[in-house]
């Protein structure tokens, strides 16, 4: 992996972070947390906080990448099947928001009895992506910001004539086990904190660089929590059936105006930083590949591509089953892979510096 | 081939032995002492009126020198130096100068008497300031160094002179200015050029096929220029020219996308004036590269982005159309390249009736007989019309808006939306000599931004830009407050 | 090199699928000739038998200049969707409904839930829920086939009824899908639609009956009954008035008919549970809509005289808050507005009509205690059938939540109401 900017990883955090939650996840928090939403993203977001707080910490200790701390602490092996357990788990954290995407591109961006061929040329373009390095992935953030900066507050400028901020009370009405169940069984949308553990060693430690990405990442948290509010203060009780979210917020603005729906202009460019986002985890889950292999990223960029078509197209009619799956079952995995593993490590290495 | 003896005669034997074309006159004449000389040189390109005012006479008037430096300050040609390889020499008489032989001397002096024909300096059509300098490169490539020269007079201005085409022998001259271009790339530039192994360089789209990391792109990787202004600036930026001779086209690298979208009159208007100019510019291209695709898209595929009574304007035109609104607009664009085709390569007197005949008389009754929609045909336009807002992009843009209708066409929306992800992959991850091309966007670059599609008053652009890496950074000095 | 001629052969595969799909076109889409814009649709109690009659208004471009719409009557359908279906199989166009901006339900229907009929809608993502939903008289179908006396198809004359403009006069009150389905599903199970009724007026000049009557009939089987009308952005030179076929005698034609919507549905659990009158909701729109700007007349005594003041409201303040007094719940509606006197229905001195504009105490004070008395009418209408209208109930559980579980039942005609209003003059 070549290396990557701390400024492309802040932008990384604002811009490209907040679109993975823009789709099913509100609706899915609206599910269980009702409306107090807010609470179940904000642990999310707390966890996830602590761990880029962690890593970051590690980055200005140590500069070296994730898979020399490993190999130095634990020998090579070990961090082979530490990145060969990683990779699982990036593939398996893609596979569900692309069924996501997939439901989104065939259900907004078509009208008509679309088939999955509509949405299949994601794979060739991920697999592209999944050739370039770490420098690739960090201009495509340069150009994600800017896109998201313009498009993001659009559209929920469009949608604030429409909102009840009333509707996010009364805070008291949610018991908090269930917000706590909100909270864990979206962890599989909480997966940014370990891809900064993959950079690792990828990015020169500046002066103030924790600062800035924390910032960064906070930037996009609230990014996060505007979007939820204002989701669910249009949307109310009906919120849960609102599976495309973002696509739902601006309409009632620009249905009935002379120009039309023209939030899709911003909905098309905000898709067009979904599907770089999309491509992330795809791209870390060929990297772990490829450190555990030992390989050039060809080959393992077209089986791992191949091989989420595949499922894609064997899950087609499975979204529901899939989402049910990764949230409600296989919880404690992500939040294993999400939150304790990378703060486990970051502390392992950070103790192992302090001591002698 | 051996070195050039001491004998006249047997001198010219060796080097007609090369040259044996019948262009390749001799003037043969003695010195006032009755030795023989030889003027060789090629017919049409040497100043005969020189030759004789610089070479024969002073040369007829006096005894013959012993000495090859005897003989050059005899002569009263300014450019004059001696080769003793006949090659070599055989070389300088095709590049228009004319070797002179004398009878005991063993080389040939070379009188730099080259005359060619050439065009008058003019403004290029291709980029008419309507305010700024006027002046434009001519095919020569002595002229297009003195153009340059003339604006930046400073001892850091070098030329390095290369040939390249086995049978060409084209001269190259890379130009830049020292302490301010990044060696690094000189370097790389030199040894590309050096490198070239081509029988023949007709112009300098040639040598930029060369000097670029991926020659096959759809995105050009050397700036061009028609222009000693605008070549100037840009290599006070940091910039390295490159110009051919034959070619009135300069060529700058590296190249970044963003700098076609700026035009030379920029430098000239108000800052929010260019910044505007810049801002439409880079709509139009969006404009002509995604109209079509998305105005065939909404019909094929998302009717609902298209507001209910336009969407109605757009039904009732395309009913009884026999053509799907995909393939009517790939064929209308195939239609637009072919007239703009035709229309470059014929004579002007046909080219105003074609245009005539191919914009009004065909489309309207096109659009009359049922063939084509009138809205199609209104989109064909604007697209049209918009790419020629950046010139230098026409054969990207025009190529990207077929590959984007088809997108559309088969996948909608969502195939437009991948293919712009696509080509922000890789324009992302493209770049020559270590400046990637998209910057200062990607990877952003916040000094160099002031420049860019925003254009910050003359005053803030203190700098010159970050991304060549240049060492003297510094292009405005402390002004008074 | 070698990766460069991989990347080569990948993207010729590519383009080379692309453009088989792109020339074949033949991968499931419809393209827009075969597509009729359904641009309102109605839904009635079935005719005869069980079930429900769905008529579409569709547009129907026409190759040249304006076009003209009809309307296409599935009968006895157990649900929307197969009406839909029906609409696709018997005419052969594939409907849309991404434009449809109406959904008009007749009014029989609003005796049971009418939510048993709109789930459709918010089930299916290829409606879009930001359209408008009113109740009509009668059936949808005979609303759609009477014509507006200005040449507007009546999707688009009823659409302008309903625009957003007569909201913020408080002429109607105007729902959406989306409002309509939030105030169902949430603590009220509550929510108003307008409800339109049409009433009959001269024919306009240049109404064009005749040329309606001549127009070809669209009919292909006995179930569909299509009806030309004229689209709205016809010129009125060629546009055709309406003829509704499947109307029952004696309804308007060739744009002879007005759409009224100044009444409005209350709803509780989905079925209709009282109409509000004009004056009620202009004073509900005044008191809890978007509505800031508003006409109404009020009698008063001027000059010692009773006259009829035609009074221009401007709303500067409107609130409504849930108090507990004593343990039990307090609804108070704070508006403050400014009015002036546009006319009255006495002749007067010049000097008065010149300073006219500045309505009198008398008038004032008559003007809020209409407004108080309109108010109150509604909100006990709206008390009586359960309809939290007034969005007391939803307050209650977002606001004052320990007591939502004590006054859950019961908190609308538990709740003691209360008006501060207060209208001032220009000066």
């Amino acid at each position: 992996m070549e290396k990557l900017k701390v400024r492309q990883i802040c932008f990384y955090f604002m811009a490209m972070m907040p679109v993975a939650k823009l789709l099913v996840y509100p609706a899915a928090l609206a599910f269980r947390a009702k409306n107090c939403l807010l609470f179940s993203s904000l642990l999310n977001s707390l966890l996830e906080g602590a761990v880029v707080a962690l890593v970051m910490l590690l980055a200005k200790k140590t500069g070296k990448p994730l898979f020399v701390l490993l190999e130095q602490r634990a020998g090579k092996l070990w961090a082979k099947i530490a990145y060969g357990a990683f990779a699982l788990y990036f593939f398996a954290s893609a596979l569900l928001p692309l069924l996501e995407q997939k439901n989104f591109v065939l259900q907004v961006l078509y009208e008509n009895a679309s088939t999955l061929l509509s949405f299949a040329p994601f794979f060739l373009l991920s697999f592209y992506a999944c050739t370039k390095g770490a420098s690739s992935m960090g201009r495509i953030a340069d150009v994600a910001l800017p896109v998201f900066a313009l498009s993001f507050p659009v559209l929920i400028l469009l949608a604030l004539p429409h909102a009840d901020f009333a509707a996010l009370l009364p805070l008291s009405a949610v018991p908090a086990r269930e917000i706590a169940k909100g909270s864990l069984f979206s962890a599989n949308w909480y997966t940014d904190g370990a891809f900064l553990l993959f950079w690792l060693g990828h990015f020169e430690y500046e002066k103030g660089a924790a600062g800035k990405v924390l910032g960064a990442y906070a930037a996009g948290t609230f990014a996060v929590l505007l979007f939820l509010a204002v989701f669910y203060a249009v949307f109310a009780d009906i919120a849960l059936r609102q599976q495309n979210a973002v696509a739902q917020i601006a309409k009632y603005t620009t249905s009935f105006t002379s120009l039309g729906r023209v939030d899709y202009l911003f909905l098309f460019a905000l898709a067009l930083v979904m599907i770089f986002r999309m491509c992330i985890p795809v791209q870390m889950c060929v990297h772990c590949l490829r450190r555990t292999v030992g390989c050039k990223p060809l080959l393992p960029s077209a089986a791992v591509n191949l091989l989420l078509l595949a499922l894609t197209v064997f899950f087609n009619y499975s979204f529901l089953e899939v989402q049910t799956l990764f949230t409600q079952k296989l919880w404690s995995v992500f939040a294993l892979f999400a939150y304790l593993l990378p703060a486990a490590a970051a502390l392992l290495a950070l103790r192992r510096r302090r001591s002698p | 081939m051996n070195a050039l003896d001491r004998s006249c005669k047997e001198n010219e034997r060796r080097i007609k032995d090369i040259l044996t074309s019948e262009d390749i006159l001799v003037f043969r004449f003695q010195t006032a002492d009755g030795k023989a000389c030889a003027a060789i040189y090629a017919d049409g390109i040497t100043d005969k009126a020189l030759l004789g005012e610089q070479v024969a006479r002073p040369l007829s008037s006096q005894e013959a020198p012993a000495t090859a430096e005897e003989a050059a300050t005899a002569l009263r040609a300014p450019e004059c130096k001696q080769v003793t390889d006949p090659q070599k020499a055989a070389e300088e008489i095709l590049a228009g100068n004319t070797a002179v032989l004398i009878d005991g001397i063993p080389a040939a002096l070379i009188a730099g008497l080259k005359k060619m024909s050439t065009r008058a300096i003019m403004e290029p059509p291709g980029s008419v300031a309507v305010k700024g300098p006027r002046e434009g490169f001519i095919e020569d490539v002595k002229t297009n160094m003195s153009l340059v020269r003339n604006r930046l007079r400073t001892p850091k201005l070098q030329f390095k002179m290369l040939t390249a085409g086995r049978q060409s022998r084209t001269a190259v001259a890379v130009g830049y200015l020292e302490g301010i271009a990044d060696e690094k790339t000189v370097k790389s530039i030199l040894g590309r050029i050096a490198a070239i192994d081509i029988d023949g360089i007709p112009d300098s789209s040639y040598v930029a096929k060369f000097l670029s990391r991926r020659p096959a792109s759809l995105f050009r990787s050397a700036g061009t220029t028609e222009k000693p202004d605008v070549l100037a600036a840009r290599m006070l930026e940091g910039r390295v020219a490159v110009l051919v001779d034959g070619s009135p086209i300069a060529l700058t690298l590296p190249y970044l996308l963003v700098e076609d979208l700026q035009g030379a009159q920029d430098y000239f208007a108000s800052p929010l004036r260019a910044t505007l100019s810049r801002v439409l510019r880079f709509c139009g291209v969006l404009l002509s590269v995604l109209l079509p695709a998305f105005y065939v898209a909404a019909q094929l595929f998302k009717l609902q982005i298209l507001p209910l009574s336009f969407l109605l304007t757009i039904s009732g035109n395309v009913q009884g159309i026999p053509l799907s609104p995909g393939l009517e607009l790939f064929f209308l664009l195939l239609v637009l390249e072919i007239l703009v085709e035709a229309s470059v390569r014929m004579p002007k007197y046909v080219a105003l009736a074609l245009s005539v005949i191919g914009a009004l008389i065909l489309g309207d009754t096109a659009v009359k007989a049922g063939l084509v929609s009138s809205s199609a045909i209104i989109i064909m336009a604007i697209s049209g019309i918009a790419a020629y807002t950046v010139p230098d992009l026409v054969g990207t843009t025009s190529v990207l808006r077929i590959v984007f209708v088809v997108a559309a066409g088969s996948i909608g929306t969502f195939g437009v939306t991948l293919l712009i992800a696509l080509l922000l992959y890789y324009l992302t991850a493209a770049g020559d000599y270590g400046v990637p091309l998209l910057a200062p966007f990607a990877p952003l670059v916040g000094r160099d931004l002031k420049d860019s599609l925003f254009k910050a008053p003359l005053g803030d652009l203190g700098k010159r830009p970050a991304v060549f890496h240049t060492k003297n950074e510094t292009r405005l000095g402390k002004r008074e407050k | 090199m070698r990766t460069d001629k991989l990347w080569a052969r990948v993207f010729l595969a590519a383009a080379a699928v692309l453009l088989l799909l792109f020339f074949s076109n033949d991968f499931g889409l419809i393209d827009i000739r075969e597509t009729a814009i359904v641009v309102a649709l109605g839904i009635d109690e079935a005719e005869e038998g069980e079930g429900y009659d769905v008529t579409a208004q569709i547009a129907v471009p026409a190759n040249a200049g304006p076009g003209s719409a009809a309307n296409v009557t599935a009968k006895g359908v157990r649900t929307v969707s197969e009406g839909i279906a029906e609409l696709n199989q018997e005419t052969g166009w594939y409907p849309t409904l991404v434009h449809c901006r109406l959904i008009l339900l007749g009014e029989a229907l609003t005796e049971r839930n009418v939510f048993d009929v709109l789930g459709y809608f918010l089930r299916n993502e290829a409606v879009e829920d930001s359209c408008q939903v009113a109740v009509c008289a009668g059936t949808a179908r005979e609303t759609f086939g009477a014509g507006s006396p200005v040449n507007d198809i009546s999707a688009s004359a009823i659409i302008k009824v309903l625009s957003s403009e007569a909201q913020k006069t408080g002429l109607v009150s105007v729902t959406i899908l989306k409002d309509f389905a939030v105030g169902y599903y949430s603590v009220s199970e509550s929510g108003a639609l307008p409800y339109i009724t049409v009433k009959e007026e001269a024919e306009s000049q240049g109404g064009s009956a005749a040329q309606a009557a001549a127009l070809p009939s669209l009919v292909r089987n006995k179930r569909w009954r299509p009806v030309r009308e004229p689209l709205p952005l016809a010129a009125p030179a060629s546009a055709e008035g309406g003829e509704s076929q499947g109307g029952k005698s004696g309804e308007s034609k060739g744009g002879g008919a007005v759409f009224q919507a100044s009444e409005t549905m209350l709803f509780y659990r989905g079925k209709k549970a009282a109409i509000l009158t004009p004056e009620e909701t202009l004073a509900y729109n005044l008191a809890a809509t978007d509505t800031d700007f508003a006409y109404g007349n009020v009698t008063a005594a001027q000059d010692g005289k009773e006259a009829v003041c035609s009074l221009q409201m401007k709303i500067g303040k409107k609130r409504r808050s849930l108090s507990f007094e004593n343990g039990m719940p307090v609804f108070t509606f704070t508006i403050r507005a400014k009015a002036r006197v546009a006319d009255t229905d006495k002749a007067a001195p010049i000097l008065n009509i010149a300073k006219t504009q500045i309505a009198e105490e008398s008038v004032l004070r008559a003007a809020e205690q209409k407004f108080k008395e309109e108010l109150a009418s509604a909100a006990e209408k709206a008390a009586r059938s359960g309809c939290d209208l007034f969005g007391i109930k939803q307050r209650l559980y977002r606001f004052r939540h320990k007591d939502y579980e004590a006054f859950r039942e019961n908190i609308l005609s538990a709740a003691e109401l209360r008006y501060d209003i207060r209208f001032s003059g220009l000066k």
